[in-house]
């Protein structure tokens, strides 16, 4: 009951996260900010607004990333299967990089492009955090990850390299090249507008839930800690966010594959020999 | 239901055109978006992207190579939209004005809403225009819900009716009401 609660009201706390951490960016630049509900007085604004059709797949399939990003979140607090999440994950990005190619403009191809290499750099450490979670706790079921004691111990590589994850799918800098606005406008969302638009934004918001669900497994069970981490890396992320520059795809993919990839493998290895 | 329209004044998204400006009125719209002047405490973004914008802010007079993609980014705007034509230059033409390869302000091409004057325009007029083109947005998307009355009522002279004209101009309904 509280779960099914949990699934739908999903899309209301990744706004409310958002919105809280416009606010915690713009206090970092002495600013005052955003007031906490400007995602949703966005979301009202793009409802009303005159919306383009540029063609019909490219709003269905923006439409589909979002549906299929929300079925993500609802498995995640189903507790189902770990690897089934990320591939399931793997193919709400699918539709937007389809989308991006479904439209004319080179901006668009641009971004889905750069959205394909940057999916490329992290699945790899995504499915090798799922199989570090299968070699501690015995099972892929996020059910029974959460019932075990806390992995980020033994798993402590893994959470490095997927703190190098987090500002890649939530279009933070240094690695926002995927999105990069004033350089390619967006990216694969440059030809969305109005209410279409509105679904890729609340699409943007269930990757912060998404990405936190994911971050608080290597808690398990202790829920404290999973609190801990989650404010620890969400202020980390802002702030390495408001401190760094944009950095290339090349060096994206170098940095992040390269290291990220080298952290994982050590760490399995780890864990199979040790 | 709750009302949706009165949310459009709170998040309105930018879209920034240099139709050949030398870039002195571009760093004061940046300056009016950076920590000291914040124009994000309105909501508002610098999306540069004509599709998901509401106020369109342009720098420069225009030269002939940007004219075309002046009218091209105020056409792939949705409505409702607004316009704000920043700097003496973009009013009137400013220093530029009858020169060669420039024409005399945007409003040749495009409909503008408000005008800020000054060379460079400081970033205090840039807000005070911003808050002023909000009030404009709401009215403007109140104006899009209204039924709108095409033509007066024809008259007729001596028996014959006369609709030659009866037809309304932009805006003339409302001075009747």
């Amino acid at each position: 009951m509280i779960e099914s609660i949990f699934i739908i009201i999903a899309p209301i706390i990744g706004g409310l996260l958002y919105g809280f951490e416009r606010v915690v960016r713009a206090r970092m630049q002495n600013r005052q900010g955003p007031p906490l509900l400007q995602p949703f007085y966005d979301m009202f604004k793009l409802i009303d607004k005159q919306a383009f059709i540029v063609n019909p797949y490219h709003t269905i399939l923006g439409v589909m990333h979002f549906i299929t990003l929300w079925i993500v979140v609802a498995f995640i607090i189903m507790g189902q299967n770990l690897l089934y999440v990320i591939f399931l994950h793997l193919l709400s990005s699918i539709f937007l990089i389809l989308a991006g190619f479904s439209v004319k403009s080179v901006y668009s191809h641009i971004g889905s492009n750069r959205e394909l290499l940057a999916a490329l750099a992290y699945e790899p450490i995504l499915i090798m955090m799922a199989v570090g979670f299968f070699m501690v706790n015995g099972s892929f079921d996020i059910a029974v990850i959460r019932e075990h004691g806390a992995s980020i111990v033994s798993l402590f590589l893994l959470f490095l390299a997927y703190l190098m994850v987090i500002p890649i799918k939530l279009k933070k800098s240094p690695f926002d090249a995927t999105e990069a606005h004033q350089e390619i406008v967006g990216g694969v969302e440059i030809e969305f507008s109005g209410i279409f638009f509105e679904f890729l934004y609340m699409a943007k918001w269930l990757e912060y839930i998404f990405v936190y669900l994911l971050l608080m497994l290597f808690a398990g069970d202790n829920i404290l800690l999973g609190i801990g981490l989650f404010i620890g890396v969400f202020l980390l992320v802002n702030l390495v966010d408001n401190a760094t520059a944009r950095i290339k795809m090349k060096h994206l993919i170098t940095i992040v594959l390269g290291l990220g990839l080298t952290l994982g493998i050590c760490n399995l290895i780890g864990l199979a020999y040790v | 239901m709750f009302d949706l329209k009165k949310y459009r004044k709170k998040s309105p998204w930018i879209l920034h055109y240099n139709a050949g400006s030398c870039n002195g009125c571009d760093i004061e719209i940046l300056a009016s978006l950076s920590p000291k002047y914040d124009l994000e405490r309105f909501g508002v973004i610098n999306t540069g992207n004509p599709k998901q914008s509401d106020i369109f802010l342009v720098t420069g007079p225009v030269t002939y190579r940007s004219r075309e993609r002046l009218v091209e980014l105020y056409t792939q705007m949705p409505e409702p939209k607004v316009v704000i034509a920043v700097g003496s230059c973009t009013c009137t033409g400013g220093v530029f004005r009858d020169m060669y390869n420039v024409e005399d302000g945007i409003d040749r091409y495009i409909p503008v809403d408000v005008y800020i004057a000054g060379c460079a325009a400081s970033p205090e007029l840039i807000i005070d225009g911003i808050v002023k083109a909000l009030e404009i947005l709401e009215q403007k998307s109140k104006e899009m819900e209204k039924p709108h009355k095409l033509f007066r009522e024809a008259t007729s002279e001596g028996g014959i009716v006369n609709r030659r004209h009866s037809a309304l101009k932009v805006g003339e309904i409302d001075e009747e009401n």
